[in-house]
Parts: C-alpha cells; structure tokens; sequence
C-alpha cells in the first residue's frame, strides 16, 4: 500500500511539473516575441526619424553589428543594406512586410531559417517619401530557447524528482502508519480512519466469535482429555495414513511403551501380525478385533474405522487389559470343575453303597458298615457344601458380616475347645498360648478362620505331632500364629494352597479327609478384615501360618 | 502443509517397518516348527517368505520413484539409499527362514530328540533378538540400540563355533542319525547368516542416522 501511494504521489509530482515547465516556455516564448517586436518597432521609428534628416549617411554611421538595416524604394529597389552590398541584391518588391508596409504603412513578418534553429524577425515602415525602411533581427525559436534551457531544466527536473521522491516517501509512510499500527487483536481501539471503521469492527466481532469458539474447543478437548485420561482402557485415533492423531496415557501402558512422539506412525508402536492386520481392517473400513499377548499380559484391541459418509476418515483403537479377566474365567472355570468332582467322589460312594443295598445284594449284618459309608460320605458333602456357602458369603460381602468388637482369645478358646476332640483322636498335641486382643471383627469369621487353621495343622500333622496357636497384642496391630510339627508345604506349592479346592499331592490328600477350601475360608477371611496372611513352611519340618490383623476396622 | 515427498518419506517408513515385521515373523514361526515339531507352521513361513519378495520390490520401486522424481539430497538421501540396502538383508533374512523350515520339513519325518546340551535353542532366541532389536532401532531411530546389535553379532558367531564343536563331538560319539547333526549344523549356519543380516540392518539404520557406515568408513574391515 505504501509503495502504491508513493507511486501516485510521484508520478502525480512528475506530471505537475512537466506540465508546469511545458506552459512556462510557452508563456516565456510569446513574451520575448512581444517584447522584441515592441523594440523594432521603436527602432524603425527612430531610424526613420534619423534618416529623415541625415540621409542615407545617418544609415551609414549607425553600428553595424545591430540589427540589419535595409531600405528599399517604393519599386523594390534595395537602396541601402547595412550588412550586404545594396547593388548586388535582389528586388524586395515581392517580400510579404514590404508589400505590406506599401499598402498600409507599416509590415511584419518572420522567417524560418533552414535549420529551423533561428528565426527572421521583419519589421517595415513606410517613410514619408514613400520609401520604405526595414529592420530584420534573427530571434531564437522555441525550440532554441528550449534547448538553451536544457541544462538549468534538467537540474530542476533532478532537483524536483528527488524532492518528490523524498516527500512521496514520507507522505506514503504518514498515511500508511496509523494502519500498520492497528492492532488487529483489539481492532475496535484503534479508529484512525473513518473509512475503516467498517472492517475493524468486522474484525473485532469475528475476533470475538473466533476467541469463544477456540474457548469453547478447549474446553471440550479438556473435558475429552480429562475422560480418556481417566479411563483404564487405551485409546488411540488415527488418521487414514495410520499415523496417530490422539492417544491416552492407558493406550501408552497397554501397549508397553514409553511415549508417542507426534505424528507417529501406528505400526511403530506395535507391529505384530495380529495388530496389524486389525489396523488395516480398519483402515479399510470394517471393524475387527483380536486379543494381543506380551509380556504375560493379555489385551484386548477393538479395531474401528471413523467413517464419513462412505470414505475411511481414520480409525479407533480401543485398548483394555483382559488379563485378570482371563485368570478369573480361568479360576471359575477351575472352581467349577473342582466342586463337581469334589462332590461327585462322594456321591458316587452313596449311590454306589446304596445301589448294592437295593439290590439285595449286601448281607443283613453288612447294612450296619454300609450305613456308617454312607453316613461319613454324607457328612463330607455337608461339610463341603457348608464350606462352600462360608466361601461365597465371603466373596458376596454378605449383610450379617457387621464388625463388632471382638476378643481374638475367646474366639480361640473357642475354636480350639471344639478341635479338642479330633486333636486328642489324631494324639495331637493341641497347645494355645493366647492374650487378650481386641479387634474390630465378625465373630464368626473369625472362628472360622482360626477353627480352619488349626483343623489343617491337625491334619496334616505327623503322629505325636503338636500343634500351637499364639495370639499377641502389638499396639495396633493383633497377630495370630498357627505353627505345626506337621508334614509341611513344598516351595513350590506354598503360593497356590490359597486356591478353592487345591490340595497339596493328591494321592496324599486321599488320606487326609479335608475338602481343599480350608486356607481359601482362612484367605477369605482375612481380606474381609484386612489382615496379611503369610504363610512359612518346610517339607518334613512343619508349617507356620502367621497372620496380622489391623485393630481399626 | 505437507509435500508429497514427505508423504512418500513416511510411506516408506511405514512399508519397511511392515517388511521388518514379516520377517520377525518369518524366523520366529520357523524356529517354532522346529522346536515344537508344528508342521503346520511350515507352509506359513513360506508364505510370510513370498510376501518379504513382494514387499522387497514395492519398496524398491518406491525407492526408485522416490529419487527419481524428488531427487533427494542429504539426510533424505540416506535414508532412501539405506532403505534400498536394508530390503534387501530384510529379503535375505526371510530366504534363510524359508530354508531353515526347508530343512526342519525333512527332521520332522525322523524321531530325533534334539539334546540339550547342544546351544541352538539359546542361539535361535539371540538371532530373533537380534532381528527384532535391528528392525526396533530402526522403527524407533534408536541409535543406541542399532549399536548393541551391531556389538551382539560377536556372541552369535561365538555361540555358532561352540555349536559347531558340540556337534562333533555328538557325532564321534554315534548314536542318532548323522543326518540330524548335519541338518542342525546347517540351521546353526543359517542363524549365523541371519544374525550379520540383522548386524547389516542395524549398521544402515547407524548410517541413516548418523552419515557415517561403521564399516565402509574405516571401522572394522
């Protein structure tokens, strides 16, 4: 804009003075040729006032290097010339001024020379006598004067250009200054021309919309952001190249990476066939989904295409860790497999039993023992029903599980009193060395857990074998202490004795009756009061199951 | 806005980290049929083999176009003509896959145990890491990680000769087929062969990064 407006400025500059200097000359021009007729005139007069009196040896007296001097008789005679010899010279009788001068007295006219450069001024009077005088004086053109004028007009001409130049510049840059100076961020403040008014408000309202919008996108990326951020699940958007767009911290985790780096491409992060050929599913516009395994985790990837209208705009990928899910349906699976057949042995021993018995089969004096078989694999399948139900209520959080102050002592003492029997059954020695300690507890949980416990070491204890149970109060914390002289764990095994119906070898287990959901009541149990339960235990040497319990519930 | 050289540049890029991908493939499903005597996996490495062929000469044509028409120059050049190099250790290393269950094809029809004292388990694992290492550096432009590779060849090749020594004492001993040990050797060489592919790799990804190729510019000979 400001080399525009110099421009105008300039060339409007050039042309004024052009034209300034083209009328001047012309002005100069019909001045000087006024001017110098005026003159010649006067000459003429006074020549001819001159001649009068001195004739033609006035003529001859005056200088010759003035203007030429001719006087010519009423026929056309040249009589006198100051610069030529008179009686070499043609006739004059012809010449426009002379004639003129004959017929009304006095005569005028200009010639051109042949060059064009000078011009011949002539000026004729008629005397007296009828004789005329002429006086002819070369004058410069307009083209001379022009000419003569160069040098002086060039300077001018430089002079003004650089003058325009220099105030074209300033003037451009006053008139674009107050519109550089606008600030478009708060347009409204800076009215310097009326002109303008109109956009800068335009530009002050769209500003406006333009910073609400940007607001309101911010605020809606947070509150993406905030959402995905906040989910445990992997998210990532991709554009239709497969580079990735967007993406949450879960997606990072889930594919065990450390960073996205931007624009990165999908199959940097992972490039397994599996993955692969999911993303470019849905890049192709179907939706697909597989499982990815690494690094013992197992993951679920839900492959989506963003569609619109017909074409792939991108795609979604959904990530979330199906691992505990996977385990959970793995126990479940196991759960169920273990209670059939751990309640299928027994049933099958009753049916059996019974079959023969309705068969006629068993001799009278054999019902007895057959009735007793039957009765023990009864009970067993009560006692593991029974177990099973604890368990569940345990797992359900059941109501009737309110925590009340409990002694552990009494609850004990209470276990331990009815274990005495089968203790003194097995020759066990069944040793309680317990202080008082309060908790916050379900009563019958925890006699639950501490009967459970004590049934085990019983159980799997040697002959003559004891078994004690130690309660302490420490501060805080109450600790319970079940150790045994029994067979013990091995290494191997000592993680998974928690699990529902696992039971240490299962030849062994055959011996020992016991329905393998012992420890996980005990496990139960504890996580229901918070309590750690750890576990120590030496093949052949005995076993010790240590538990601590916070006393706020 | 982006060029359409760019655009090419990450084609590229993403191209030959799917090549790198078939390849891991490739060798891991190889082994797989050897170790785990899975038949079934034969006629996959095969395929996965056919494929590393297709993709080897899409991504040189690419290549092709791609200096042709842009005429890159500097850091884009490198990684163009680095690529060209890279494909073609890539391909290699999937012929060699193709070999090896080429071989395994034949020891499945031979009741066989392969002992355990011989190294070729722990050999194949370092070859696969070291493949899959190679083709990381290059995803990741990791120029750490395409040195450690560089450094692991030494282990592979020592693992190879200690293989080697394994067998024959296997053989002067008698006992299995002879054949068996002969093929073993053979599947050792092959993994040797795919490590310094992968040390190839991983040397063009150094020199991608950096300008400078270990052993074209007065390194190790």
């Amino acid at each position: 804009m400001t080399k525009r407006i110099f421009r105008a400025i300039f060339y409007v500059t050039l042309v004024i003075l052009i034209a300034a200097m083209v009328i001047i000359l012309a002005f100069i021009r019909d001045f000087n040729k006024n001017n110098y007729r005026e003159q010649m005139r006067n000459e003429a007069i006074y020549i001819a006032d001159g001649l009068s009196y001195g004739g033609i040896s006035y003529l001859e007296s005056l200088p010759k290097d003035s203007n030429r001097i001719t006087w010519i008789d009423q026929d056309g005679v040249v009589l006198y010339d100051s610069q030529a010899d008179a009686s070499t010279m043609e006739n004059h009788k012809e010449r426009e001024e002379v004639q003129e001068a004959l017929a009304s007295g006095r005569g005028e006219s200009s010639r051109y020379s042949k060059t064009l450069a000078e011009k011949t001024e002539n000026f004729a009077l008629r005397l007296e006598d009828g004789t005329v005088l002429r006086i002819s004086a070369t004058t410069l053109t307009t083209l001379s004067i022009f000419l003569s004028m160069t040098q002086p007009m060039a300077l001018v001409l430089v002079l003004a250009l650089v003058l325009a130049l220099f105030l074209a510049s300033k003037t451009s840059k006053y008139i674009t200054k107050p519109l550089e100076e606008v600030d478009l961020e708060h347009p409204e403040q800076a009215l310097v021309y009326d002109e303008l008014s109109p956009f800068l408000r335009r530009i002050a309202a769209q500003n406006r919309q333009i910073q609400k919008q940007m607001r309101q996108m911010q605020h809606r990326q947070r509150e993406f952001r905030t959402i995905t951020e906040n989910m445990q699940e992997g998210i990532l958007v991709l554009d239709t190249k497969g580079e990735v767009l967007s993406y949450n911290t879960g997606a990072i985790r889930l594919l065990g990476i450390d960073h996205i780096s931007e624009k990165e491409t999908i199959y940097a992060l992972n490039r397994s066939e599996g993955f692969r050929t999911c993303v470019e599913a849905a890049l192709h516009g179907s939706h697909r989904e597989t499982t990815l395994e690494q690094g013992g985790r197992s993951c679920q990837l839900l492959a989506n295409p963003v569609m619109e209208e017909e074409f792939v705009a991108g795609a979604v990928l959904v990530l979330f860790d199906n691992t505990e899910k996977a385990e959970r349906e793995k126990l479940r699976r196991e759960f169920t497999a273990n209670v059939s057949h751990e309640l299928k042995t027994p049933l099958t021993s009753i049916s059996g039993f019974a079959e023969i018995i309705k068969n006629g089969m068993v001799r009278q004096e054999d019902i007895p023992r057959f009735a007793e078989n039957i009765y023990q694999e009864a009970q067993r399948l009560i006692s593991m029903v029974q177990d099973i139900i604890q368990l569940s209520r345990l797992d359900e959080g059941e109501s009737g599980m309110e925590k009340i102050p409990v002694d552990l002592a009494a609850v004990a003492q209470s276990a331990v009193s009815r274990l005495r029997p089968l203790a003194e059954q097995k020759e066990i020695d069944l040793q309680i060395d317990v202080e008082p300690a309060q908790i916050m507890g379900v009563p019958h949980v925890l006699e639950e857990i501490l009967y459970n416990l004590c049934d085990n070491a019983i159980l799997y204890n040697k002959e003559q074998g004891s078994v004690c149970l130690r309660i302490r109060d420490e501060g805080a914390q109450a600790s319970v202490t079940v150790s045994d002289t029994g067979i013990g764990i091995p290494q191997e095994e000592q993680e998974r004795v928690f699990e529902r119906f696992y039971r240490v070898s299962r030849s062994r287990s055959k011996e020992v009756e016991g329905t393998g959901l012992g420890l996980s009541i005990v496990k139960h149990g504890a996580m229901l009061h918070d309590a750690s339960v750890s576990l120590k235990s030496e093949p052949g040497e005995g076993t010790e199951i240590h538990l601590v319990f916070p006393k706020k519930a | 806005m982006r060029t359409r050289f760019d655009e090419q540049l990450d084609q590229l890029h993403i191209e030959l980290i799917k090549m790198g991908a078939l390849c891991e493939e490739a060798i891991t499903a190889a082994l797989k049929s050897l170790f785990d005597r899975d038949k079934s996996l034969i006629p996959v490495v095969l395929e996965k083999d056919g494929e590393i062929d297709r993709k080897e000469r899409e991504i040189e044509s690419l290549c092709m176009r791609l200096l042709l028409q842009q005429q890159p120059v500097a850091r884009d050049l490198r990684t163009i003509s680095s690529a060209l190099k890279m494909i073609s250790d890539m391909e290699r290393i999937g012929d060699q896959a193709a070999d090896i269950v080429e071989i395994t094809e034949n020891m499945h029809d031979k009741k066989f145990e392969i002992a355990s004292s011989i190294h070729i388990r722990s050999m194949s694992q370092e070859a696969v890491k070291m493949v899959t290492n190679s083709v990381d550096s290059f995803v990741k432009r990791d120029l750490e990680l395409a040195q450690e590779v560089i450094r692991y060849d030494d282990i592979v090749d020592d693992l190879f000769s200690k293989i080697r020594g394994e067998l024959i004492e296997l053989m002067r001993q008698g006992g299995t087929d002879g054949e068996v040990y002969i093929d073993l050797m053979m599947i050792a060489k092959y993994l040797e062969r795919i490590a310094d592919h992968a040390t190839n790799i991983a040397e063009w990804v150094e020199y991608s990064i950096t300008g400078v190729h270990g052993k074209m510019d007065g390194g190790e000979a």
